[in-house]
Order: C-alpha cells, then structure tokens, then sequence
C-alpha cells in the first residue's frame, strides 16, 4: 500500500470516526470538542495525502461496482494533490474554529455530521480520474453543505430561502457538468479521464461540452451570473462554514476548470479562452462593485469571492488564449498566476470569513454601520483579519499581491512575443484585461479599506459593539495560522510557485526557479519578484530613519493642550463617524448605472416648527442587478408554469385516480382497435 | 359428466361475479356492499373449486379454500366491522345508479371487445369467460373513482383486486399456491392499513370523506 492510498483510506476512516463521534456523544460541548478535532484530522489527512501526491506519490483506490463502464477509480494526481492541500487546509481551520463555536445549532448532530461529510466530499473529488467517481464526490460534497447549512435554519427564518437558491443552483450547476461529461463520454466512448482526453479539441463536441463544463463549474466557482445564491447563504452560514465553502469549495469549482483547460482539452481553440476571460472579467468588476456597497461584513466578502474567482478565471482564459497564440511562456505565467491566486485567495478568504465569524460570535452583528472599535477589544482578531484584508487588496508582502503581480506580468508580456504581435484577438484582449484588473484592485483596496477600517477602527457605533469581547484560544488559533499563510506565502513565493508550475505538468511546463530569498523567478517572460530581499532592504533604510524619528519625539515630548474653539470636534461621538455606507457613497454615485440603488429618506419634523428636523433616517439597499433582471422573470414564468399544472394536480384523489382510469381505459382501447 | 356440467358451473360463478360487481355499482349502503362483497368471495372460492375440479389439482382446491376464508369471509368482516363503527353507513356516490349501470354495461362491452382481440387463439372455455375479469377490474375502478368515503374506496379496491384474481384462475388455470398466500397476506395487510387509516380519519375529522384529503403537511 502506498502513502496516498494510505492517506485516502485514513479519510475514509476518519470520515467514520467524526460522523459516529457527531451522532453519538450526548453532550453538545464534548460533541464540539471530539467531532472538531476528528474534523480536522480528517482534512489533516487530506494535507498529508494531497501533500504526497503533489510531490509524485501515487497510488489508487478502486469502488467496485457493477456497472457497465471504466473502473471507479480514486488516485490524485500533481494537480488534484495540489487541490487537495488547499482544500483541505482550509478545513483544518475551519474545524479548529468550528469547535469554539458554542451556539447549539453549530452544534448540533447534523451540524457536525454533515460538515464531516462536506470536508471528505471535497477532498476526494480532485482524486477521481473519471467522471462517475468525480460526480459522485461532487455531489457528496454538494449535500453535505446543504445539510450544514440546513442545522442553522431553526435559529433563522431567512435560511430556508437561502438554502432553496442554493441547492437550486447547485443542482443546475451538477446539470451543466454531468450534460458536459455525458456529451464527452458520448464522443470518446469512455468515463475514465484518460480516455475522455483523447477527443480532438477542434471537433464540436469539444466545443459543446467546454462550454457546459464552463457553466457548471463557474457555478461553483461563483461566477456571474451564476452567483446569486453567494450573497444569500454565505450570510446566513456561520463564520467557519462560510470559510470551508467560500475558501475550500469554490476551488472545487477552479479545479473543474483546470481539469478541463489543463488535463482533458488542452491546447483549445482561441475563443475558449476569450470566453472564459470575459466571464472571469465580468466576474471580478461586477463582484468587486457589489462587494465595495456592501455594508453586511458577510455580504462584503462573499462578494469579494466572486471578484476573485473572476480573475482566477482571468488568467486561466489567457492562458488558453496565448497557448492558441504560441506565446508560451506568458501562458504558463498566466496559468501560474491563475494558480496562485486561488491558493492565495483561499488562505485570505477562509481567514476573513474566521475573523467575520469571530465578530459575529461576540457581537452578534454583521452591519458594518453597527460596528466599529474592535481593534482595541479583540486584537488577535483584528491583527488577523487586517493581514488578510491586505491580502485581500492585494497589497505588498501578501499572497495576493504576489498572485495579481504574476497576472499582470503574464498579461502584459502575453500580447508580443520577440517583440512581435501574436494576434489581434491578444493584442486587444491584453490591455483590456489589465484595465480590468486595475480597476478591480483599485475597488477592491477601498472595499478592504472599509471593511477592516469600519469595523475594527473608530469608535464602537452600538452597545453590542463597545460590549465586544476576544475570542477563545481554540477560535483564535486558526485566525492566527491563517494570517501567517497570507503574509508567508507572500514572503516566499519562490517554493509555492515551483510546487505550483510542477502540478500542471505535463501539458504545461512552466520555467520557474527560487532565486535570492526564496523569491520567484520567471524565465519564461523574464521577470523577477523577490519579496523578503525587498522587505529586507527596506528594512535596512526604515529601521534608522524610524529609530531617529522616535528617539527626537523623546527628547521633544509633545503637549498636549486643550482645543480653544474646537466646532464640535471636542465632543466626537460615534455618529459623527464615517459609516460603511457613507464610505461607499461616492462609488454608488459613479456606479449609479450598474448597480441601480434605492434609496429612502425620512425626515422626521418637530412638532412646532417645519424648519427644525427631529431625525432623519436614510436607507439604502442594493440589489442584485443579474437576480432582478435575469432571474426573476424566469422564475415569474415557471410560477405561473406551476400555477397552471397545480390545476391538473389539485390534490383530490379522486382526481388522481380519474387519471389512471382514463389512461387504462385509452391503453385498452388502443389495444382494441 | 363434469365435463358437460363444467360450462355452466363456469357461467355461473362468473356470472356471479359480474352481477356482485354491478350491484354494488347500484347499492348506496356500505353494509349492503359489503355482504356483496362478500358473496363475490365465495363465488371466486367456487370458481377456483371447480376449475380445480376439471384440472383434477389439489394444489387448486386448497387455494379455493384460503380464497374462501380471505375474500368471502375475513375481509368483509374487518371491513363490516370498521362500518359498524362509523356513522354514515350509506353513501352519496358522485355518479347516480342509472348513470353507473350504464357505465357498468360500457365497461363490460369494452372488455369483451379487448379480450376478443387479446385471447383470439384461446377457445377454452375459462377463455371465454376472462373478460368478466376484466370488467371486474374496471368497476373496481370505477368504484374508486366514484365513492367518496373511505370504507366504498376499500370494497372498490377489494373488486378490482378480484377481478385480477380472475383473470388469472381463467386465463392461466390458476397460481402457485406460495403466489397466492403472498398475494392474499397483501390484500390482507393493505386492508388493515387503510383500516386503521380510515379510523385515523374518523377521529380527526368525525368522518371518512376522503374529499378532505387534499393538503400535504410537512
């Protein structure tokens, strides 16, 4: 037996273990404790065997069946390997912090049981090489949160709803990506990966099912416009449920993106590519623009997923597009770069959403408006959640910005190669793509800006707030592990990004090598980023320069004097503050077209006089422009689909009976005639 | 002598059968239906007796006796008991007896053209008299889709259940006799089920009307 088997067999057991320690131990405490802990092991286990596998161990595991068709079989490779580690990092955290939740319906037997299930679900799906294993993990992980997410809905009225626009959209999701395979198989004559990989690119079954499979895995990757169920569940789903799906599942999504670019239909036509980096760009301005008026913190990073997830998708299309285009090196950058933004996106995100959860835990609330001051009461929180929104805002010595810098470097060294033009398609495609991810840096540096600002700095805005208090140790050990994955992965791009370029080998060879610190070299497009030297320099000239500054401030203390006349500004309260809504209303101003708000003043008049205002109470509310215009029409066109067929099914059974007369009846006269 | 006696014996417990069936088409009281019921149980037992007679199988003679003790005396008896209990003993059927004994001779006519076109190579005797189960069957159904308490869906049901049993004595000279203890403990339970039901019903809603069924509940 080889270690990855080995591993895989662990996660069976271990899945065993956390679902009988849910549904067995009485108490709702130990229940926590012993299901948390068997939780994280399991998606330890799933490190160690993606972590093997990631570096060329191999093995396999065979389900038997009876069925007609290839073998079921489970044996990750380089790039499952690498999913499978980001999966199941993320898990650990989110089970860790899962144990400090205290709230009964985190809890509870089927809280538990059920994120077992969703964790083994979506550490075996990069395992499968074929498509009847794949959909089958898929659709484990797909119900294991919805049970999850279902625990929560006695303590809520709102999940119900949520749950019915997400299981609605995964189950269109699945749709896309089993018509996708099933037209696969139907070409190739077989199930296994192997096998589906030998259809030729070029031929319209190809293009048939890229499409499908581009539709039912963007799904999972929250891709506009098969989003809307993200800014409803996410919100609804506790801190560390909603790090396991908006930091662990959307890769699953990603995964079924490579799986088809990279394993199964490599070397695509250029359209391919052109197509997924318009949905990706589309994504990305539409999320951020969303995510940047968002005053829910929950709201805000869900969002922000769909933003990330788009330039994910970004840099995958420009790769496809500069493959077709012969621009090799750039490709493989660009593949890189889409790699490394969602490892980087899943450390970040999975740490926000802890740190949201953290806050939600002690303040009970998510409206940014209400919060405010928690920097100075929850300190390991806010020292976490910072580091992550740096991340987030893809700013210096973070992941993030090591993600986006490859991106644009891959994108602007992609349209000439030798300095001559590759194509037309590239050489417009390019700049534009840059000026979408400008833009959505520069969105997404406010949104961040806001969301850690708001909440953490200022003066608390509610009771709830100032009364704030840290979380325990168990909640603040996953916060704090990973924050140091976001700044480490940033300071030492170098590993990760060989590790990275290995696992999309063969069909991708990628030329990357560490060089000086740990930092990345590129030889393929000719660029060098070495973080930690660059940290290290500027530490050598800020040190002094800091060291000068605060040792004058000590000879020459500062007074401190009372303001003579000071407008006010010597009485601050907390209203006197900006707001998250106040902070973004300049943007909903300047996106007044896209993201069309409604707004409601009231103005509340003393009794004497119309000239003097008692109150004024302001009420803004953005709406989803996609749900308003795409989907409810269709789903105003299936209710009164359903308001018709509720007359053939009224509920009689008489009536039902009548139906099943009259069909032998027709049968037998048929038969007659 | 048998042999010349056979065909008549044959006519009469059919025409037993389908004349048990038509009535209760007609009669509104449940207790009235249900001593047809009954009858239509025995005549099925002497059916299968004298089939078994003519195949000269014990086997048969055995199953005409568990079909005697099932259908012409232990399920009308649970069934005369749930009436006992209810207090509308009569019914108000959506079809009035002239319409349902048109329908009735509809339904015949319609069996005996389908079964002249299914069976047109068998001309035996027991052949002959399929349709009747057939017919049997759709009054069965007929009866289902017409009364409304809970009991009339129980003996509509219990005719249709007959009626297949017929079908399969006269077409296939009997079942095993394991396939027709398995088939009679269904019969049996399924009645007891809708037995239990049916008192369910009467005490939520002091009636048996199964027109009030129409919501689901989760």
């Amino acid at each position: 037996m080889t270690p990855v088997e080995a591993g895989m067999l662990g996660q069976v057991a271990l899945l065993a273990a956390a679902v009988a320690s849910a549904l067995l131990v009485p108490s709702a405490r130990w229940r926590s404790r012993v299901s948390g802990i068997l939780c994280a092991l399991l998606a330890a286990a799933g490190v160690i065997t993606g972590a093997i596998a990631l570096t060329g161990g191999r093995g396999a595991l065979t389900i038997p069946t009876a069925l007609p068709m290839d073998p079921l079989v489970l044996s990750p490779d380089r790039l499952g390997g690498l999913v499978m580690v980001v999966v199941s990092v993320v898990g650990v955290l989110a089970s860790l912090f899962g144990i400090g939740s205290a709230r009964v319906a985190s809890a509870s037997r089927t809280a538990w049981a059920s994120m077992a299930v969703f964790l083994f679900g979506m550490q075996l799906v990069p395992a499968a090489t074929d498509v009847v294993s794949f959909l089958l993990f898929w659709e484990i992980m797909t119900l294991g949160s919805t049970a999850l997410l279902l625990a929560h809905h006695a303590t809520r009225g709102t999940v119900a709803s949520a749950l019915v626009w997400y299981s609605a959209m995964s189950q269109l999701s699945f749709f896309f990506v089993l018509a996708g395979f099933a037209v696969l198989a139907g070409a190739t004559g077989g199930t296994g990966f192997a096998a589906l990989a030998t259809l030729d690119p070029a031929s319209w079954q190809a293009s048939l099912a890229f499409v499908l499979l581009l539709l039912g895995f963007g799904g999972k990757a929250e891709l506009v416009p098969l989003h809307v169920w993200v800014p409803r569940v996410l919100p609804e789903a506790p801190g560390h449920v909603a790090a396991a799906m908006s930091g662990a599942m959307v890769n699953i999504g990603v995964y079924g993106a490579l799986l088809v670019c990279v394993r199964l239909l490599p070397n695509g036509p250029a359209w391919w590519g052109v197509l997924i980096m318009a949905l990706g760009a589309v994504s990305a301005l539409y999320g951020i623009l969303q995510a940047s008026v968002a005053s829910n913190l929950k709201v805000l990073l869900a969002y922000s997923t769909t933003e990330n997830m788009g330039l994910v998708f970004l840099g995958l299309g420009a790769s496809v597009l500069l493959r077709g285009d012969h621009a090799t090196g750039a490709a493989d950058a660009a593949l890189l770069a889409a790699l490394l933004l969602m490892v980087s996106h899943a450390a970040f995100k999975a740490t926000l959403f802890l740190g949201a959860g953290a806050v939600a835990r002690s303040t009970r609330e998510m409206n940014l408006d209400r919060l405010g001051g928690l920097g100075s009461r929850m300190p390991w929180t806010a020292g976490a959640f910072g580091a992550a929104a740096l991340g987030a805002a893809a700013l210096p010595v973070t992941s993030g910005f090591v993600a986006e810098w490859m991106l644009l470097q891959a994108l602007v060294h992609g349209s000439r190669v030798g300095g001559e033009v590759v194509s037309v398609t590239s050489s417009v495609a390019m700049p534009l793509a840059v000026a979408v991810i400008a833009l959505t840096a520069g969105l997404a540096l406010l949104t961040f800006v806001k969301a850690y600002g708001i909440a953490f700095l200022a003066r608390p805005r509610s009771a709830q707030a100032t009364a704030a208090r840290e979380v325990p140790l168990i909640m603040r050990i996953p916060l704090i592990i990973g924050a140091l994955l976001v700044i480490g992965l940033g300071l030492l791009p170098g590993p990760l990004t060989e590790a990275l370029a290995s696992a999309v080998g063969p069909a991708f060879t990628p030329d990357v090598r560490t060089i000086g610190l740990a930092g990345v070299d590129a030889r393929g497009i000719d660029v060098v980023l070495d973080p930690t030297t660059f940290v290290a320099l500027a530490a050598l000239v800020l040190v002094p320069v800091l060291a000068a500054i605060l040792i004058s401030a000590r000879r020459h203390p500062t007074r401190v004097s009372p303001l003579p006349w000071a407008g006010g500004g010597s009485r601050l309260r907390p209203r006197m503050q900006y707001t998250a809504t106040s902070y973004a209303e300049p943007l909903v101003r300047v996106f007044d077209d896209v993201l069309r708000p409604t707004r409601d003043v009231e103005v509340t008049h003393v009794g004497e006089s119309r000239y003097l205002v008692e109150r004024v109470h302001v009420e803004q509310s953005v709406s989803d422009v996609i749900e308003t215009r795409f989907y409810r029409p269709v789903l105003g066109l299936a209710q009164r689909f359903g308001v018709l067929a509720r007359r053939a099914q009224n509920g009689s059974i008489h009536r039902y009976l009548s139906y099943s007369f009259v069909a032998l009846l027709v049968v037998l006269i048929v038969v007659s005639l | 002598m048998f042999a010349t006696v056979f065909p008549q014996l044959i006519g009469l417990c059919t025409g037993a059968l389908l004349l048990t069936s038509a009535l209760m088409v007609w009669r509104h009281s449940l207790l009235a239906s249900i001593r047809l019921l009954s009858v239509q149980g025995f005549a099925l037992a002497a059916l299968v007796a004298v089939i078994g007679l003519e195949e000269g199988e014990a086997e048969v003679i055995i199953v005409s006796v568990l079909v005697l003790l099932v259908k012409g005396m232990a399920l009308p008896w649970v069934l005369a008991h749930e009436t006992r209990a209810t207090t509308r003993t009569d019914e108000a059927p959506r079809l009035n007896p002239t319409a349902g004994l048109l329908t009735v001779a509809l339904l015949t006519i319609l069996s005996y053209v389908v079964a002249s076109r299914l069976l047109s190579g068998d001309t035996s005797i027991s052949a002959h008299a399929a349709p009747i189960g057939l017919a049997m069957v759709l009054i069965g159904f007929l009866l289902l889709i017409t009364r409304r308490q809970a009991g009339s869906q129980l003996i509509g049901f219990l005719v249709l259940d007959n009626g297949i049993a017929t079908v399969a004595f006269l077409t296939s000279g009997g079942v095993p006799l394991f396939l027709e203890l398995g088939i009679s403990l269904d019969v049996l339970l399924v009645v007891v089920i809708l037995y239990v039901f049916a008192g369910r019903m009467r005490n939520k809603f002091g009636n048996t009307d199964i027109d009030q069924l129409r919501k689901l509940h989760d």
